[in-house]
């Protein structure tokens, strides 16, 4: 029996990735960046689709939504997850809705008449079953899939239209669509970049080794310098680890700080951020997530090591994403195209 | 054997799909480890006696998840759980656990039996039924750790690679400052260790010690660069080679890893067995030994020091058990609900379901799943597990309340209180330092403590119906209080669980002696025992009239037995037949009396002393001891010089070194004297 086997098959992929996830915090996992998880996620998320047993768009979403929830509980700090259930989730209600007939358009339209019409949440229920509605939700999963490879690359050749020549440049940490940014700017234009130490893990160290190998001209500076060093900087290019539905960051600690510093003297902040990056989320007030992994254990001493700093949204200039360069104002908008209200809260 | 038996292993299916954990899987063996899910101790008496020590909650999560999720973080991907006391319970546990789903990455056994008694029998049972294949770690079932241990393994592969199976395990360590929170006193050691090949060398608990000796010999062998250090915290985490099991086969008195590592230690030269060590500067390993080190470990967990086991982090992967992060350390799970004007000030863990009325400060808590508290409540440093009921105006502090306890209006809880199983408190009621109330009376208990090696495990007392017949007394437990107290008393600053201790001394097999602090060096002893046993063959030859080749080869076998030097032999004889008498007799013995009765001795023994005694240093070493003996005899000098002259006649001793004695210098006063001694004097003057 090929049913049974399938399943089982399918049950130790998730428990695998699950127990991935877990790990993943204690930076011993298997999974490195957040684009490799968005990855492995929705090529499971697929697995899922075409493994799982369903017959109508309402079972398989409960499906999703199921091990979605248990997936995000495994690593609450990495909200990649979550996106890229919401994105799945969004592609098979708009397959039904296309194998329905009815026009994608009108269902996401969300204006206040339809908020005072409609009356209930929704009145769809997704019972019916399609046939071809697996091949196409599939499809539409791969098409994802082939976006999640190219966003690195997608960033990188915007960097032209940012960075000019001899431009001095201040980057925080450690981002590898930074990294892949500067990068691809380095291959036409000369240019400064200063490299935020990012205390107490130092992936600024990285980063800098990285970029200077790759023949750009480096300077690592402190945390406490960044705030000095400003004045020279025209440019401030920073990765981040989420985008919320406000356009403010929650991102490497220290950015903050650096956020504030590049407003203090009108320098530009640019964020690379793919598309997945981008939650639902609001601002919560649990932004510590921390790894106490690299001191001595004190005993009566409360040690605070918060790893993300939320920035809020007036602070930034400009999010550069792979399919475009946003302000932070029209955030909303790529929320609502990307993911559907009622998935908002898995 | 009916008791032995009963592996009631539960195999999952298929670890086929599953793909990378780390580098362990390079090997061939699958990483298997020992999970000892028994203390063999009562340090959590009473709480023990209702629920198994591994499954005690720790942060809202029982330990042994703790271990488990540890054990399997570093890759392991098989593991025995050893289980005695209440195995039921935690069998029962387990296979509710996501550990035996059929997709967990590491796979669990559960053998129980209740014949463990200690960690050794465990670990002959291990061999017994041969199931470690190769290295194996292994753990208590209620060590708490997030320590990188694949260096450490490979480390240790490496080495056994290189000897040749010299090295049989490996003890992690993390290195903490005397004094820490986090490290046990009970378990506090001092180490020293070859700091080139990490080899442990001496390996010594210093509780309660006010001096330490090294052996000297330690630091002649292998490299010339030592460290003695006493900042280490033991995480009880070894990685052991599969000989560890067959040795405590072999030594069957080994009962715990500390018997075995002494034991390894000073038989190296034998065995050639070694034991490594590897010190770890970050992450976290302690094992919850007691409740002092539960206190300890529950606020390092509610800080984050475990991560990534943390509370949010959910690692047991429950249905409806995850909880919120906030700012100050913050935990909620979900349903919880705060009555107005309460205030959780930081390092507070909350369970599910747990409602908190009004204007309660807590700070420094845990509290478990559906408890209810009630108005103005005070919890500080208190750990509370689940179904507890609280009514208002309640303070607690530093203690600990376990399930389904009731605590009633107006009850004060001071420091180090225990509450176990079921016990009502109240109303309006204080409980002073240290109280430890359990619904089981201590009476019961009594009965049992004869037995020495009772732990945790052994059977509930069958002296049900007198407890019942005792009434709770209103006055230690208030008017409507259910619980009798085992132990009342106001302590300094010693904590909980030294007074648990003193209660129930009977900490089973590890012999906390007082020997045990100073190794007493082998040789002392073994001269010791090897007298009484010289002893014991000059009597058996007296009375069954031995023939003397006999003796010599009886003393001589004893010898080596005993690994007694030459000198020594001599020494001991002498020191013997001239006590003889006084054995015999007992010391009341006039001079007179004494010569009497030894003078036939001699003769006797005469052909021994003359095998024994040959060369001149021999016949020193005669006289030394003869001197020795008549020093602390002095009432007797007078019989001195006819028992050497009686010697000398019996051609045991000759004249030259009893000549050569007397003219040696004397080195204290009173062996002047004694040379002085009219007797010797004469004697001297006859030769």
């Amino acid at each position: 029996m090929p049913g049974p086997d399938k399943e089982t098959d399918l049950t130790e992929r998730i428990e695998a990735f699950l127990f991935d996830l877990n790990r993943g915090g204690s930076g011993a996992g298997p999974l490195r960046g957040s684009a490799e998880t968005a990855r492995e996620t929705t090529a499971l998320l697929r697995r899922i689709t075409a493994q799982a047993r369903w017959s109508s768009a309402g079972d398989l979403m409960e499906i999703i939504r199921n091990e979605g929830r248990r997936m995000t509980a495994a690593q609450p700090s990495e909200t990649t997850v979550g996106n890229m259930i919401r994105r799945v989730l969004k592609i098979i209600r708009e397959e039904y809705a296309r194998s329905r007939g009815s026009s994608e358009e009108a269902d996401q339209q969300e204006s206040l008449h339809k908020l005072l019409t409609s009356g209930g949440v929704s009145d769809e229920n997704f019972r019916q079953p399609f046939a071809a509605l697996k091949p196409n939700v599939i499809e539409a999963i791969n098409e994802l899939l082939t976006e999640l490879e190219g966003t690195t690359d997608n960033i990188a050749m915007q960097a032209l239209e940012h960075i000019h020549s001899n431009e001095v440049i201040m980057t925080i940490g450690r981002s590898r669509t930074v990294e892949a940014f500067l990068k691809d700017a380095a291959r036409k234009r000369k240019f400064h970049v200063i490299v935020a130490e990012c205390a107490p893990f130092c992936q600024g160290h990285e980063m800098a080794t990285s970029l200077s190998k790759a023949g750009i001209e480096t300077t690592v500076i402190t945390d406490a310098a960044i705030f000095a060093v400003m004045s020279r900087v025209n440019k401030v290019i920073i990765g981040t680890q989420t985008v919320l539905a406000n356009g403010g960051l929650r991102a490497v600690n220290g950015t903050h700080t650096l956020a504030l510093a590049a407003k203090h003297h009108s320098t530009p902040l640019i964020v690379c951020a793919p598309m997945f990056k981008l939650s639902p989320q609001v601002r919560r007030l649990s932004f510590l997530s921390d790894f106490y992994r690299y001191c001595e254990i004190l005993s009566k001493v409360n040690v605070h090591c918060p790893v993300f700093d939320y920035v809020p949204p007036e602070l930034i200039t400009l999010f550069i994403s792979n399919i475009g360069g946003h302000a932070p104002s029209y955030i909303y908008r790529l929320m609502s195209e990307l993911y559907h209200p009622e998935d908002h809260e898995l | 054997m009916a008791g032995k038996g009963g592996k009631q292993s539960r195999s999952s299916s298929g670890l086929s799909g599953r793909k990378g954990a780390g580098d362990q899987e390079e090997e061939e063996q699958p990483l298997q480890a020992v999970l000892v899910a028994d203390s063999f101790n009562r340090r959590f008496f009473p709480v023990t006696k209702d629920q198994p020590r591994a499954l005690l909650p720790l942060g809202n999560v029982a330990m042994i998840d703790y271990t488990l999720e540890f054990l399997t973080s570093t890759g392991v991907q098989e593991t025995f759980v050893f289980c005695c006391w209440m195995a039921s319970k935690i069998k029962e546990h387990l296979l509710k656990s996501k550990w035996c789903r059929p997709t967990s990455p590491n796979t669990v056994h559960i053998i129980t039996s209740e014949m463990y008694r200690s960690l050794g029998d465990v670990l002959r049972d291990v061999d017994a039924k041969s199931l470690v294949r190769s290295d194996f770690v292994l753990v208590y079932g209620d060590v708490v750790s997030n320590v990188d241990i694949s260096q450490a393994l490979q480390e240790h592969r490496h080495r056994r690679k290189m000897d040749k199976n010299i090295s049989v395990m490996t003890m992690i360590c993390k290195e903490s400052s005397p004094g820490h929170k986090s490290r046990c006193e009970e378990d506090d050691v001092i180490v020293a260790m070859d700091s080139r090949s990490q080899r442990i060398l001496h390996y010594h608990k210093t509780q309660g010690l006010k001096r330490l000796q090294f052996p000297v010999n330690i630091f002649h062998s292998g490299s010339n660069e030592f460290e003695i250090r006493h900042d280490l915290l033991d995480c009880h985490i070894s990685i052991c080679s599969p000989q560890v099991a067959e040795l405590f086969t072999d030594n069957f008195d080994y009962q715990t890893r500390n018997d075995f590592v002494r034991g390894i230690l000073v038989n190296e030269e034998i065995l050639g067995n070694q034991i490594h060590m590897h010190v770890t500067k970050d992450g976290y390993g302690v094992r919850v030994s007691n409740l002092l080190m539960y206190d300890s470990v529950s606020s390092d967990l509610v800080r984050r020091w475990v991560y990534p086991l943390t509370p949010e982090a959910n690692f047991v992967d429950q249905k409806g058990r995850s909880c919120t992060y906030s700012r100050h350390n913050v935990y909620r799970g979900s349903g919880v609900s705060l009555g107005h004007g309460s205030q959780m000030e930081e390092n507070v863990l909350i369970g599910c379901d747990t409602s908190i009325g009004a204007n309660c400060y807590i700070s420094n808590s845990v509290i478990g799943n559906n408890c209810t508290i009630g108005d103005n409540v005070n919890l500080d440093h208190a750990y509370i597990w689940n179904n507890v009921h609280i009514a208002s105006n309640v303070v607690i502090s530093q203690s600990v309340v376990c399930d389904k306890v009731e605590v009633k209006t107006g009850v004060t809880l001071n420091k180090q209180c225990v509450l176990a199983y079921n016990v009502v408190i109240g109303p309006d009621i204080s409980l002073p330092e240290g109280t430890v109330v359990s619904m089981h009376h201590p009476d019961e208990e009594e009965d049992e403590d004869d037995d020495e090696f009772l732990s945790d495990d052994a059977e509930v007392g069958h002296s049900k119906d007198k407890t019942k017949l005792k009434a709770f007394n209103p006055a230690e437990v208030g008017a409507e209080g259910k619980g009798y107290i085992w132990k009342a008393s106001s302590l300094d600053d010693t904590e909980d669980e030294e007074l648990v201790r003193k209660n129930c001394e009977s900490e089973d097999s590890e012999p906390d002696d007082p020997d045990d602090p100073v190794i007493p060096s082998p040789e002392t002893d073994d001269v010791k025992v090897f007298q009484m046993e010289v002893l014991g063959t000059l009597q058996r030859g007296l009375e069954e009239n031995i023939g003397f080749d006999n003796l010599v080869l009886e003393i001589n076998s004893l010898k080596y037995a005993y690994n007694i030097t030459m000198k020594e032999v001599i020494q001991i004889l002498t020191s013997v037949v001239l006590e003889y008498p006084f054995q015999q007799q007992g010391p009341q013995l006039t001079p007179a009396q004494y010569v009497a009765l030894l003078l036939p001795l001699l003769k006797k023994w005469a052909p021994v002393f003359k095998n024994y005694v040959k060369r001149v240093q021999d016949h020193l070493d005669c006289l030394s001891a003869f001197e020795e003996h008549f020093l602390e005899q002095d009432s007797h000098w007078p019989a001195m010089v006819k028992v050497l002259m009686n010697m000398y006649q019996l051609e045991i001793l000759e004249e030259e070194t009893i000549l050569r004695w007397f003219s040696q210098g004397a080195t204290t006063d009173k062996s002047r004297q004694l040379r002085k001694n009219q007797g010797v004097r004469t004697g001297h003057t006859a030769l």
